[in-house]
């Protein structure tokens, strides 16, 4: 009996060990696998959304679900939802509430519930939050029918499509039309703003128009069709302004580009008028057209009557403690900058029989404010800044002129209106057009007056240094510098080469390139004085 | 016959606490599955995390490039500028991208004036002192910021730089930051 009671025993052991070891092997096969059944498995994605961002995000394929199938009712996971709009989470698993903050709004969602609390008042949706695999879904209803009219225009979900625009991109360019007449030919580009503007037509048969700080729809204005004089308009978006090409017929022979003041109250823009005359001359055969260009009609009154290049200011810039940028062979560039500086001095009185002010004749720091009234105070005719450039990536190369941003910030106009409001007060005798030219104009906003000179003189100084230097051409800028605010006469900045580029540090050390820089430097001065001074006019 | 009987009983004792055991997990499995685990991003930063994006330099420096990143960020507007100012500081981490902030670089304070939407950002003195110069990387250094904040925070409207709490002519000896610069005309 024992024996038998011991054998069962026997017996019975294993199958109570065997029964454990089953069931704690099905405790694992259910609870191990769970979450990596979740990871692995999730919902496939029914659809996907182009997401298409006007803040410089990558475009993006997001996926869309369809969780209650046959309906197609689109879902898209609260993780997406969140990462698009950039909103804040917040998730309770005790009450299945997820809170998602964009901007300065709250919505509230509980799982399996129609119900959307935006900032605490409820919103009745046509079907609930789900939540499913790990994920909780949204209906995309959630993007076209609350979150949209929340963001004031902001969003553009094509339902049919499937591409959502976040944040389109504010045009000031917004059109353009073509007219011909009997003497020429017009083109009318409509612009939400004032904007700066420089054309020119250095190629035969085309016209370059750039707008600086231009935002234009590209494909829009290049589909306009042309009229009269103008064949053919492309149009491009840079990063920060835009730019037209027109091709021209050959019967243009003069260009003028004048902006045309808007009125609001009517409803009507600004507009950039081109105006390209027809030549008194038939065609110009095919061999001798292509050294022939357009020239630009300039009015008599937008040239100075009395300008005349008689004293230039250079700037050596930095200086003193200020080393500016160190290249890796040590070279400073504020002896770089003042070495170009004095090269130019001496080419300037050569050629022009100009007189040349410096801001700092040796090394020394001179305050950046300081320099402009150096300038001022000697009653140069135009200012030249010299400058070498860095950047923290051997990579980067090349020359650029700058000139002033005109910086109306909200800020300046705040503080002149406050000043003008205290000189209305102080002299409430003065009639109302008095006041207008007794307006304090914010120091930093002289420059402005001297804006398209500058940058007809800065457009110059790019032209001939690619001509004169073997290296990048990053073109024209424009910039909120300091030393170039409260100058009374035409201003650039030139950055002649980069410091942090190898190649280009053992360029400013030769004494050629230079000599190319002073060339270029020289040339473009030689061609602004050409078109400024009324003397030249008939040169063109 | 007897014994059997026990060793029966013993059996069935047993084959019932596996059972409990099976239905004990399955309980517990389901439990969890009424309780619907929160997802895992969101369990994990309970505090709330929120996408961000970061501007950086392309290594020419002829443009901006961006980096979308999850950032775990408090409640507040300042503490949420703070944590994003903080990860673009770190620089990205995609290749091809360049910060053109100095190393060492912190943000020591930030305030947010709701009235006036100007946000003042406070830095170390080695945004100055460590600069490497040149306009491109002064440009660079306050686009970097300026972008990221334009982007990830639309309620600010001008930004004041300051450095060790006060206002400074310039960064690197070019571009005027002594006043607050608007956000969304700076280019």
């Amino acid at each position: 009996m024992a024996r038998m009671t011991e054998k069962f025993g026997m017996a019975a052991a294993p199958a109570a060990a065997f029964a454990l070891l089953a069931a704690a092997i099905a405790a694992l096969a259910l609870s191990i696998p769970a979450p990596a059944r979740a990871a692995q498995g999730r919902t496939v994605p029914d659809r996907t959304l182009g997401v298409v961002y006007a803040d410089g995000r990558q475009t993006e394929n997001v996926p869309l679900y369809r969780l209650e199938k046959p309906s197609e009712e689109l879902f898209i996971s609260a993780f997406d939802l969140a990462r698009i709009f950039r909103a804040t989470r917040y998730w309770n698993p005790g009450t299945r509430k997820l809170i998602l903050r964009i901007d300065e709004d709250r919505f509230l969602f509980t799982l399996d519930t129609r119900v959307v609390l935006v900032n605490n008042e409820p919103i009745l949706m046509r079907i609930p939050v789900r939540y499913t695999d790990g994920l909780v879904m949204i209906p995309l209803e959630f993007i076209s029918g609350i979150l949209s009219a929340r963001t004031g225009g902001k969003i553009d979900l094509d339902e049919t499509r499937l591409v959502m625009t976040i944040g389109s991109p504010q045009y000031n360019v917004t059109g353009i039309e073509f007219m011909d007449e009997e003497n020429g030919s017009r083109a009318l580009i409509s612009l939400t703003d004032e904007l700066l503007y420089h054309a020119d037509s250095e190629t035969p048969g085309l016209l370059r128009l750039k707008i600086y700080g231009g935002r234009l729809n590209a494909l829009k204005i290049s589909a306009t069709r042309c009229k009269g004089l103008f064949n053919r308009v492309r149009a491009e978006q840079a990063e920060h302004d835009s730019y037209l090409f027109f091709d021209v017929q050959r019967s243009a022979s003069r260009f003028r580009v004048e902006f045309v003041d808007g009125d609001r109250d009517a409803g009507r823009e600004g507009q950039l008028v081109i105006f390209l005359e027809k030549g008194d001359l038939p065609e110009i055969p095919e061999a001798d057209y292509a050294g022939r260009k357009m020239t630009e009609i300039i009015e008599e009154d937008s040239r100075r009557p009395g300008f005349d290049l008689r004293k230039i200011a250079i700037d050596a810039g930095h200086g003193g403690v200020d080393n500016g940028k160190i290249g890796d062979s040590g070279i400073l560039e504020k002896d770089v900058n003042l070495e170009i500086a004095y090269l130019l001095k001496t080419s300037f009185e050569d050629e022009f029989g100009v007189e040349v002010v410096m801001t700092r004749s040796g090394d020394e720091l001179i305050p950046l404010g300081r320099r402009a009234e150096i300038a001022n105070s000697a009653g140069a005719d135009i200012f030249i800044s010299i400058h070498c450039n860095g950047w923290f990536h051997p990579d980067a190369g090349g020359f650029e002129t700058f000139f002033l941003a005109q910086g109306r910030s909200e800020y300046d106009d705040r503080l002149a209106r406050e000043e003008n409001a205290s000189l209305k007060f102080e002299n409430p005798d003065l009639k109302p057009g008095e006041l207008e030219d007794l307006d304090f104009i914010l120091w930093d906003m002289v420059q402005n007056e001297f804006i398209n000179e500058s940058s007809a003189l800065a457009e110059l100084v790019q032209r001939e240094l690619s001509e004169e230097i073997p290296i990048r051409n990053r073109g024209v800028k424009q910039a909120g510098f300091m030393v170039l605010k409260g100058l009374k006469m035409p201003a650039i900045l030139v950055e002649v080469a980069f410091l942090s580029n190898p190649e280009e540090e053992e360029l400013l050390q030769d004494r050629s390139f230079k000599a190319g820089v002073v060339e270029g430097i020289v040339e473009a001065v030689r061609k602004f004085r050409g078109t400024r001074s009324g003397a030249s006019s008939n040169e063109r | 016959m007897r014994k059997t009987g026990i060793g029966r009983k013993i059996i069935f004792i047993l084959l019932v606490v596996a059972i409990v055991a099976v239905m004990g997990v399955l309980i517990s499995r389901w439990v969890r599955l009424r309780e619907e685990k929160p997802p895992a991003e969101v369990q994990s930063v309970p505090e709330g995390t929120r996408s961000a994006t970061l501007f950086f330099a392309s290594r020419q420096a002829d443009g901006m490039l961006s980096e979308t990143r999850e950032i775990a960020v408090g409640y507040d507007i300042e503490n949420q500028i703070k944590a994003v100012l903080a990860a673009l500081i770190e620089g990205p981490r995609s290749g091809g991208m360049v910060s053109a902030i100095p190393a060492g670089t912190k943000v020591l304070q930030v305030f947010w004036v709701e009235e006036t939407q100007i946000l003042y950002i406070d830095f170390n003195a080695v945004l100055v002192s460590n600069h490497p110069g040149g306009s491109t990387g002064e440009y660079y250094t306050i686009s970097m910021i300026m972008k990221t904040i334009a982007s990830n925070f639309p309620q600010v409207r001008q930004l004041q730089f300051l450095v060790e709490g006060y206002p400074v002519e310039t960064i690197a000896g070019h571009y005027d930051v002594n006043k607050p610069l608007d956000i969304m005309t700076w280019k």
